[in-house]
């Protein structure tokens, strides 16, 4: 199959911007199952819709909707990031039919990680503090100007830093995908980078999956919580077992509605009847 | 009062409406506050209250799957009590505390319970590749959520203390404990629905691998990600030689005896 250089499918100013301004919106449709998912997806909807209009290119359009919907956990402010990165890969994704799409998933699994860890540290950790530091001081006089400063001083660099991103991001996204495509281990991207994306997904299942049991083994002044014993054998040993009957359920078709809703119904119960 | 309920209620939406200004942080208490000052007349008192507020959550904001209290409906209620009992601004704190645990109950069963099951909606818009489906329910969770949030911080306003301390007296523990854990352990559903796109027998050892180093040298996910890469570096420029090796030699060394 061959392509002039006019059926090319281009993104225009005009999808970044959108991506821009929905970028913005991150976190207001936040859920504990998938976290950021369904705003991710909106803010990346211009780019699909542009990329995919046609009836014949359906199957490709059902598929980066989905991958849009997968679990997403990132610094807002820096998510536009990300977004410039999967615009551009999606763009590749529309021109070259031998383009694995399933690598632009794993790409953004493996960035997320690392880059929430730095925007989390950067922007809510460090700029907001400084900014409330400073409009505390007036505020606590009964200055009008604390909270006025306490905006400026936070969302102008949060805004300059979300502009760059979205930039960087999407002629960062598109030379990696050409220096990739010269190279030739355009088959192997979704491989490498499902390597790290693993790695990170390891971790986090680790510290942000948590489940405390309140049961105490052995009596008396010998009574150790359970979890001491578990930790034992091996540390986040809970954590690793509930990741895994999760995955073990996925595979089994059951839907994950009937899961978050069992769940919930069973922890509460489980609380109930021991008096948690 | 019914008019100060109402500019409650629009106050509260504004604040609940943060993540959809940017992370502008409009929900902070020192913004909230000074708002209900102006509302309520009494600006300095507002901004004050703010202040004392702000530093009470001062470490309070979302990363990862872990949610603050609600410091949003907490400050808008702390601030109106001492504006209109004429209390000490400390006291804005006794009363905020317990409200902003109360009201992120409600918005922790929002997005445990109805966000999840408007997000599996929007799967089922993705699976028919309509845009418009999936846009319009990321406004269908904006909408079922901020609404019935600002609507009961107007409500607590509007019935005043007594009321909001005997609803919060009569939440039952085990609700309380078990919506707990199940925020702790509902993430491992997402993660488990990523690790099936992009896991297979190959690569499930770098899952373990990461696992590992967190479980046992607590290592953060920036270390991992470093470590990934160092990984792929190591197998990427071993590939290029091997395929240099190849070239000049000529030879394909796919059998090695």
């Amino acid at each position: 199959m061959t392509m002039s250089s006019s059926s090319m499918k281009k993104l225009t100013k005009k999808e970044l911007n959108q991506i821009f301004i929905r970028s913005c919106q991150l976190d207001i449709s936040w859920d504990y199952e998938r976290q950021q998912h369904i705003a991710y997806a909106y803010a990346l909807t211009p780019v699909v819709r542009k990329l995919y209009p046609n009836k014949e290119d359906e199957e490709k359009r059902i598929e980066a909707l989905r991958r849009g919907l997968e679990f997403m956990a990132i610094t807002p402010q820096i998510s536009p990031l990300l977004m410039g990165i999967n615009a551009a890969m999606e763009e590749e994704n529309a021109n070259n039919s031998s383009f694995d799409g399933n690598s632009i998933n794993a790409v953004k699994t493996s960035l997320m990680g690392p880059l929430a860890g730095i925007g989390d540290s950067l922007i809510p950790g460090t700029l907001r503090i400084i900014a409330a530091g400073i409009a505390i001081s007036f505020a606590s006089a009964g200055n009008i100007l604390g909270p006025i400063l306490y905006l400026l001083i936070f969302n102008i660099p949060a805004f300059i830093i979300r502009w760059y991103s979205l930039k960087f991001g999407y002629s960062f996204g598109s030379s990696f995908i050409e220096k990739i495509a010269k190279s030739g281990i355009m088959n192997k991207v979704s491989y490498y980078a499902g390597i790290v994306g693993l790695m990170v997904i390891g971790g986090m299942i680790c510290q942000q999956i948590w489940l405390d049991l309140p049961i105490m083994v052995g009596s008396g002044d010998f009574a150790q919580p359970l979890t001491y014993y578990l930790d034992q054998i091996m540390p986040c040993l809970i954590q690793l077992g509930v990741f895994g009957f999760m995955y073990w359920i996925l595979g089994k078709k059951v839907k994950t509605t009937t899961i978050l809703l069992s769940l919930v119904v069973v922890c509460c119960a489980v609380s109930f009847i021991f008096g948690l | 009062m019914i008019v100060q309920a109402l500019l409650i209620f629009c106050i509260a939406a504004f604040g609940y409406l943060n993540s959809f200004f940017a992370s502008s942080n409009i929900g902070r208490p020192l913004v909230v506050s000074t708002l209900v000052g102006l509302a309520l007349n009494d600006l300095r008192t507002g901004i004050i209250a703010g202040a004392t507020l702000e530093l009470v959550w001062l470490g309070a904001f979302p990363i990862g799957a872990s949610n603050p209290p609600d410091y949003t409906s907490g400050a808008i209620l702390g601030t109106a009590y001492v504006i209109l009992t004429g209390a000490d601004v400390a006291s804005a704190v006794l009363l905020a505390v317990p409200v902003a645990t109360l009201t992120a109950l409600l918005s922790n069963f929002m997005m445990m319970f109805v966000v999840p099951i408007i997000g599996h909606r929007a799967d089922r818009y993705a699976d028919k590749g309509d845009c418009n489906g999936v846009d319009m329910m990321h406004y269908l969770a904006i909408v079922v959520q901020i609404i019935p949030q600002a609507g009961i911080v107007a409500l607590a306003f509007y019935f005043g203390q007594p009321v909001i301390e005997s609803v919060i007296a009569s939440i039952p523990q085990w609700l309380n404990s078990g919506l707990n854990y199940a925020t702790g352990i509902i993430p491992a559903i997402g993660f488990a629905m990523i690790a099936r796109m992009i896991m297979n027998k190959q690569l499930a050892c770098f899952l373990f691998l990461g696992f590992l180093l967190c479980a046992y040298l607590n290592m953060p996910i920036i270390g991992l990600a470093g470590i990934g890469s160092c990984i792929v570096a190591f197998l990427y420029f071993n590939e290029k030689r091997n395929n240099t090796v190849v070239m000049d030699g000529g030879v394909q060394d796919d059998n090695e005896f």
